[in-house]
């Protein structure tokens, strides 16, 4: 490894060394051609000498340099989406140019992954996103920002803890085993091998959900996101783009006078939506009902009426508070920008005791060297400290729930504290139930992550056209958590009496090293070509450890720091180190623009990687599209109501290889004290999933560009489907195989995203921006079916409500049907006596709404951003195994139950069915702000802005349950589960005030 | 063409990089377990995880100890209202409504053959003869579990080479049954002499001999089997050689039925010729014990359990009210259940728990919801009213583990004295000849049946005469929840009839199905017939 990396290291630098090839000619002109809005570079510009054909292009930083004769004065800067200029160069050897938009839309600059494109080359689907698009808020991780704003990105949080992680889907769900998940890749480093954050399982209370890997991201350091949804566009990125790719560009250092920009908001939050359950009166009044005794209790006559009257969700809620502090200093020269970026978020949960706290700080820079500049270095560093105190939460919890379970069943006439003030830690109902309050007190959980990642990239511009570049990027991430369940937390089973400890550490390393060779000319007048060459290696390593044990006992240390005290017996250590894991690509793209007319884009990529079996260790990737702009036809040029009519179509392959290294070998490891096991039968065919994609899409301007219309029809076809497979027995310890089936997923849907300006004076400004997605999901040939949507909880071992099976929607719904309450015996009654299981409704939305309009008066601005989804089903297991009526008569029931007009049996058992299928139709109200700019303040405040900013407003739904916005991880044997809801971290409504401004 | 000499030099920075050759290497495990080690290093390790992969299908209380008693008159998992559903599973193991798509039997037959699969890694390790004759008896265990449960046995006779594209063979009925019984006969040689206390032995490879010979004629045709003599003398052979290792009647048998069952009854289990190990200090061994007792106790009692599985009242009442075997109790000292040193500290009774639990102090529990804690012989699959979490009577076999909970140190007891003696008597009155035997355990099956009643441990009078159903009801007594009933119904020919909570089933019912979860993916099997 390290000889590789030298030899990769000296080759740049010989390459570097070589002296500049300097043509010969009478004079040189250099310069830069920046955009008048944003500083920023300009690609692509076409210089010429005026009055003659010569001529030369920026770069893609914006840069150029020209030769020219010693008469010549006057160059001519042309672009389209920028206004011509003619700049005098009398004298002057050195210039900067100003260009100014003419057309916003078009003038774009987009970044399509190892190089950029300007918006009006684009043949493939991507959706560009730029600051001030960004949603507001208190945005933890950067997916956040884009939610509900792309069409075909679907962003669900699933769950409402501070920096909990999202589901992110780009045009539905593709693999059925393999991840869902789009690449990111932040300034050309891949965020891929996830987070440094260790996992933990809890004795006797399920696993607690993940993080989002992207929070060490500082979202107000990010300039733009660009999405790539179609192949043609993700094709780039080969074995790992098949689920999209989400490319995120941050903020540089811009020339001119240093600046520095301040932020700070404060905002609280508090619990969104309740689940109605009963209070302490209606909990008497439902006694009473269903005949049970419901005077308060004494010794003699026992009853569920303990007199008293709390609510047990109040009592773990609270008001959150988050803070969060932004300073940003920028400044440099035409040779040397830099940013350096500081930033602080304190979030206080809605649940007492959770906490984040995230500091980061990043620098970039921007540097040429050498007189004709030809020499340039990026370099970029960011670290990101993550602190948290996690609530006992968890995905799967047993009988005895995670904490919001805990406090939804609490018995609401029963107090949590004895009158000597010591808490109940058996209570009367029912000796098993926790005191969800003495669980706050007896639960510890801390999380430290840090992570370092930035790259380092030297270039090199042997002319204006041709530059080549190398990256090397690195992105490490360690985490430490130790966690403690108290001994006096008597009646959970595993650690009544005994107390619980664990210590636990990851690593995560990614290394990329990536060389590229760009060139981008315009040929003649009529033929402009852009094209990218590249090599890339990759590298990823991570490692986890852990010790646990029991039996401690309180001596005023914290069990997790005196871990040598437990029984020998109780102590569990382990640790893992991945096996190699190495991807080596070649790649290369071309995109050929004829007469602003006919537009083509090629791509292939060549993959090779560690995972994949022996005989199938490469795999290539093509793609190809093309655009006809049908408005600068000639036949267009009358018609003035259609403007821009570009049609597209693109056809390419992507592949997706998330499956854990190993599976193709046959390997034998531990299995307990002194024993291993042979732990998996090697698949040497094993290889990526292949998903074809064709997309066709229609760009096109109504009203003199006051309203842009972009519609995609997209249709993926997944085959080779990555699967974990059961194997034919006898078989080693994974009992499955991982192979690739014949089975074939298709995804099929429209896109339509329409942005317009409705109103356009110089006061007052409007505009609304609309997308939708119709999406279409089926599953075919799959041999057998898989279950998952694995139900926990009392009476639910083994029921599992999900199913994967052709010819139906991935995760399509498989349970009995119920058919109502039987109203003589009080019974639930099921199609087939419930002996029967049915395919049900599909928890995949059908459509997907996103809208945003920003209202502007003078100063005064107003935003709001709405997303929906629509036609999918959420399975609602909160309900059925937490608050069902057969808790009356010791534990709280949800209201519904009581009020229904058919009187329920307290013996109805608890069973999974269609009863608990919920429609999850919403519409959400993500964001709203209003903002009073100031301007200049006084002498040194620029650009002052307040503001105030609602987010999760309202949710208008029919969803019964905390948030129909909801994705509990309740896979079996490590295939998804999807719409299910099970006691999450409720969604906050959050409330901020910010202030902003520079110096 | 100066560009031109430049790409050529990109282009070979970019050959010269290109120099990984994607060779993927471990870390944290090996593809060295069959080759590697000198001396059967490996195979001591890939033993040790042969005996490990045990632990789930034969200790987990919803596998195969499920399978074998949940389906047969000794025990039933009721759903309690909002408890126990378990989507049917529990039900459906009673009632004999089971499908191809039961979650637990799909688990319990492809851990079987995950242990099968284990024990043939440890083959391929070049191992010791004594390894080789723990791991060819572990396989041939786990094989006929297999062949009693599903009649159909896939087999793979190695762990190397090309698996993937390679399906394994089955194997059937008597051919499968000769197959195991030559594979034991060829392990004895190797193995340690006497009982095997949580390890493979010579004893428990003849006992496991013993029930494939006394069922072989059952494996031949399940609805009406027919019995060699020759098998039976096999049977009657297999028991002497056992009980030579024991001390003569009755210096075999533990003073107390319960001593057996306790935590430390890997020294104080007389009577056990096999068992699987469960120790905490070594970290070996599974939860299977605790399971067992923990899924019936109500939440309640000290220690609290599941508040699941009971016995059945019909089952409870076919017990002489003298046989100390029944336990239970709520009396005092004098109770058959009262167990010193548990029983005075916790209140609970070992045995069958049959009306009011008390707690430590001897005061009267209550359930949750006030009611008292009196359990009943009346149950129902799906209870419901307000008693549902007080119906049916728990069985506490195994003396619960109070200074490990989870997991308990109990060893699981798979062959006992007791069964190679019932076999014996069995196999006499299936045509064998008599035997005198060693250690006077008794040459008639009276005498061997009187022997074990008449043990103050088990305070019953001798019977008067001694036949098959005698002897089927002995096993019962003594054997119940040891896992063996559904074995003893089917060669009684018992299991098929209306009994409590279950109707008449038809002769399917004597095989489990194949789970549609192999089937669909090894086209050697098919399914058995009915389902």
């Amino acid at each position: 490894m390290f000889c590789q990396n030298l030899l990769k290291s000296a080759a740049v630098i010989v390459l570097l060394c070589i002296s500049q090839l300097v043509m010969a000619q009478d004079r040189v002109v250099t310069g830069r051609v920046i955009d008048s809005k944003t500083n920023t570079g300009v690609p692509a510009v076409t210089i010429t000498v005026k009055g003659a054909r010569t001529g030369t292009q920026t770069a893609s930083d914006g840069s150029f340099r020209i030769s020219v004769g010693p008469s010549v004065n006057t160059l001519v800067f042309s672009s389209i989406g920028y206004a011509t200029q003619e700049v005098d160069i009398t004298g002057k050897s050195s210039i900067e140019v100003a260009f100014v938009i003419s057309n916003a839309q078009l003038g774009e600059v987009v970044v399509t992954g190892y190089g950029t494109a300007r918006k009006k080359d684009l043949t493939g689907s991507i959706a560009s996103v730029k600051e001030k698009d960004f949603n507001k808020g208190v945005n933890t991780s950067p997916e956040q920002l884009i939610q509900g704003k792309v069409a075909g990105l679907q962003i669900t949080n699933n769950n409402g803890s501070p920096g909990a992680a999202a589901t992110i889907r780009i045009r539905g769900t593709g693999s059925v085993r393999s991840g869902n998940s789009p690449l990111i890749v932040v300034d050309g480093v891949p965020l891929e091998g996830g987070s440094g954050r260790p996992g933990l399982g809890l004795p006797g209370m399920g696993g607690t959900p993940g993080s989002n890997p992207l929070n060490f991201v500082n979202p107000a350091d990010i300039e733009s996101m660009d999405v790539l949804k179609d192949a043609s566009a993700a094709a780039i990125y080969g074995s790992r783009g098949a689920n999209g790719v989400i490319l995120i560009t941050t903020k540089k250092g811009k020339t001119g006078t240093p600046s520095i920009e301040f932020g700070y908001a404060f905002g609280t939050s508090n619990i969104a939506n309740q689940i109605d359950i009963l209070s302490g009166s209606e909990y008497v009044a439902a006694l009473t009902k269903y005949g049970l005794p419901s005077t308060v209790s004494t010794q003699a006559v026992p009853t569920a009426n303990y007199g008293g009257s709390v609510d047990a969700m109040d009592a773990i809620f609270r008001t959150g508070i988050t803070q969060n502090v932004n300073l940003a200093l920028s400044g440099g020269t035409e040779t040397a920008r830099q940013r350096v970026s500081v930033s602080f978020l304190n979030e206080k949960g809605i649940v007492e005791e959770s906490q984040l706290k995230k500091y980061t700080i990043g620098y970039t820079g921007n540097f040429k060297f050498l007189e004709s500049k030809k020499l340039g270095l990026d370099v970029n560093v960011n670290t990101a400290f993550i602190q948290e105190e996690i609530v006992p939460i968890t995905n799967n919890a047993g009988f005895q729930g995670s904490l919001i379970g805990q406090a939804l069943q609490w018995n609401p006439t029963h107090p949590f504290q004895k009158t000597d003030g010591s808490y109940w830690v058996e209570p009367q109902f029912g000796a098993s139930s926790v005191n969800p309050l003495w669980m706050l007190q007896m639960y510890d959980d801390n999380v430290k992550t840090s992570q370092v990642w930035g790259y380092i990239a030297p270039y090199f511009r042997f002319t204006n056209e041709l530059e080549y570049k190398f990256q090397y990027g690195r992105n490490q991430s360690d985490g430490s958590r130790t966690a403690m369940v108290g001994r006096g937390l008597l009646n959970i089973n595993d650690v009544k009496d005994r107390g619980w400890a664990s210590v636990s550490t990851a690593k995560v390393l990614v290394e990329q090293f990536t060389h590229t060779l760009s060139y981008n000319k315009q040929i003649n007048p009529n033929f402009y070509l852009n094209a990218v060459i590249g090599y890339e290696y990759l590298n990823f390593e991570n490692s986890n450890a852990s010790e646990t044990g029991q039996d401690f006992a309180d001596l005023g240390i914290p069990y997790y720091n005196m871990l040598g005290y437990s029984t020998v017996s109780s102590r569990n250590i382990q640790h893992y180190e991945s096996p190699t894991n190495e991807l080596q690509s070649m790649f290369a793209r071309a995109n050929v623009n004829y007469k602003n007319k006919y537009l083509l884009t090629a791509t292939v990529r060549r993959d090779g990687s560690t995972k994949f079996g022996e005989n199938n260790k490469y795999a290539i990737f093509p793609s190809f599209s093309a655009a006809w702009v049908i408005g600068n036809e000639g036949f267009m040029q009358g018609i003035d109501f259609v403007q821009n009519l570009k049609l597209r179509a693109g056809w390419g392959q992507t592949g997706n290889q998330e499956f854990p290294s190993g599976a193709s070998q046959t390997r034998y490891g531990v299995s307990g004290p002194g024993s291993i096991t042979q732990q998996n039968v090697g698949n040497p065919d094993l290889k990526w999933e292949t998903s074809t994609n064709l997309n066709i899409g229609l760009d096109f301007q109504l009203l003199k560009g006051l309203i842009n219309v972009t519609a995609d029809y997209f249709k993926k076809e997944t085959k080779d489907v990555l699967f974990e497979l059961d194997f034919p027995q006898p078989g080693a310890s994974a009992a499955k195989q991982w192979k690739n089936l014949d089975a074939l997923i298709t995804n099929k849907g429209v896109e339509l995203a329409v942005n317009a300006s409705i109103i356009k004076k110089a006061d007052f400004t409007w505009d609304l921006g609309v997308n939708g997605t119709w999406l279409e999901n089926i599953l075919e040939g799959l041999n057998g079916t898989y279950n998952t949507g694995g139900l926990s909880g009392q009476g639910s071992s083994g029921a599992y409500v999900q199913k994967l099976a052709s010819n139906y929607p991935l995760n399509v719904f498989y349970t009995r049907i119920y058919q109502g309450i039987d109203k003589t015996t009080g019974q639930s009654i099921y199609l087939d006596d419930g002996d029967v299981l049915y395919y049900d409704e599909d928890p995949n939305p059908d459509f997907l709404l996103g809208a945003s309009t920003e209202l502007r008066y003078k100063k005064l601005t107003f935003t709001m951003n709405l997303n929906g989804a629509f036609g999918h089903y959420i399975f609602n297991e909160t309900a059925m195994n937490v608050i069902p009526i057969t808790n009356l008569g010791s534990r709280n029931v949800a209201s519904s139950f009581i009020n229904s007009e058919v009187r329920e049996d307290l013996s109805n058992p608890i069973t999974a069915s269609t009863r608990f299928l919920e429609k999850g139709n919403f519409i959400k109200c993500q964001n709203a702000r209003i903002a009073y700019s100031f301007g200049n303040v006084g002498k040194y405040f620029k650009n002052a802005t307040v503001a105030i900013t609602g987010q999760n407003l309202f949710t208008i739904t029919d969803y019964s349950g905390f948030d129909p916005e909801v994705n509990v991880d309740k896979n079996i044997g490590g295939i998804p589960s999807y719409g299910i809801e099970y006691i999450p971290y409720p969604s906050a409504r959050r409330f901020q005030i910010s202030i902003n401004f520079s110096l | 063409m100066k560009y031109s000499k430049l790409i050529l030099l990109v282009s070979g920075v970019v050959f010269f990089s290109a120099c990984t050759k994607l060779e993927e290497k471990f870390n944290s495990e090996t593809t060295q377990g069959s080759s590697g080690g000198s001396g059967g290093g490996n195979a001591a390790a890939l033993l040790q995880g042969a005996y490990r992969s045990l632990n789930n299908p034969y200790q987990d209380q919803s596998r195969w100890w499920a399978a074998s008693e949940h389906s047969s008159d000794e025990a039933v998992g009721p759903t309690r209202g909002g408890d126990w559903d378990d989507n049917g599973a529990w039900r459906v193991y009673h009632n004999h409504r089971w499908t191809a798509d039961h979650g637990w039997l799909t688990d319990t037959y492809r851990e079987l053959l995950q242990a099968q699969f284990a024990a043939t890694t440890v083959l391929d390790a070049n191992p010791t003869p004594v390894q080789k004759g723990e791991a060819r008896f572990l396989r041939a265990f786990t094989m006929w579990s297999v062949l009693d449960g599903w009649d159909q046995v896939p087999f793979r006779s190695t762990s190397l080479g090309d698996l993937t594209s390679t399906l394994p063979e089955v194997m059937k009925g008597t051919e499968c049954a000769d197959y195991l019984i030559a594979e034991l006969n060829g392990a004895i040689p190797d193995l340690t002499a006497g009982n095997g206390i949580g390890r493979a032995s010579k004893n428990a490879a003849k006992a496991l001999l013993m029930k494939i010979y006394l069922n072989r004629g059952v494996y031949a045709d399940r609805a009406a089997p027919t019995f060699a003599a020759a098998d039976m003398n096999q049977v009657i052979s297999l028991a002497d050689q056992i009980l030579a290792d024991f001390p003569a009647y009755p210096g075999g048998f533990t003073a107390n039925f319960f001593d057996n069952f306790t935590p430390n009854n890997d020294i104080i289990g007389k009577e056990i010729v096999y068992s699987l190990r469960n120790d905490n200090a070594s970290g070996t061994g599974g939860n299977g014990a605790m399971f067992h007792y923990h899924a019936g106790t109500h939440y309640n009692q000290t220690p609290s359990g599941w508040n699941g599985f009971t016995t059945l009242g019909d089952f409870y009442d076919a017990f002489d009210p003298n046989d100390k075997r029944r336990g239970g109790g709520n009396a005092g000292p004098a109770d058959f259940g009262y167990y010193p040193g548990f029983t005075n500290v916790t209140g609970m009774r070992v045995g069958m728990l049959f009306g009011q639990q008390k707690n430590g102090a001897g005061a009267n529990l209550q359930d949750r919801k006030g009611n008292p804690l009196s359990f009943t012989k009346e149950v129902a699959l799906k209870e419901a009213g307000g008693n549902l979490e007080v119906t049916g009577i728990r069985v506490v076999k195994y003396v619960q583990d109070q200074v490990h909970q989870f997991p308990a140190d109990n060893d699981l007891v798979i062959f006992r004295l007791a069964d190679i003696l019932l076999m014996k008597a069995e196999a006499i009155l299936r045509g064998g000849t008599a035997t005198a035997g060693p250690g006077g355990y008794g040459a008639t099956p009276a005498a061997i049946v009187n022997n074990i009643r008449t043990l103050p441990s088990r305070g019953l009078t001798a019977l008067g005469t001694v036949d098959l159903n005698a002897v089927y009801k002995e096993r019962g007594f003594e054997l119940y929840w040891e896992g063996w009933r559904r074995n003893d119904m089917i060669r009684f020919g018992t299991f098929l009839n209306a009994r409590q909570l279950k109707a008449a089933t038809t002769p399917e019912r004597l095989l489990y199905p194949i789970p549609n979860q192999q089937l669909t993916i090894n086209p050697n099997l098919v399914q058995n017939p009915g389902y």
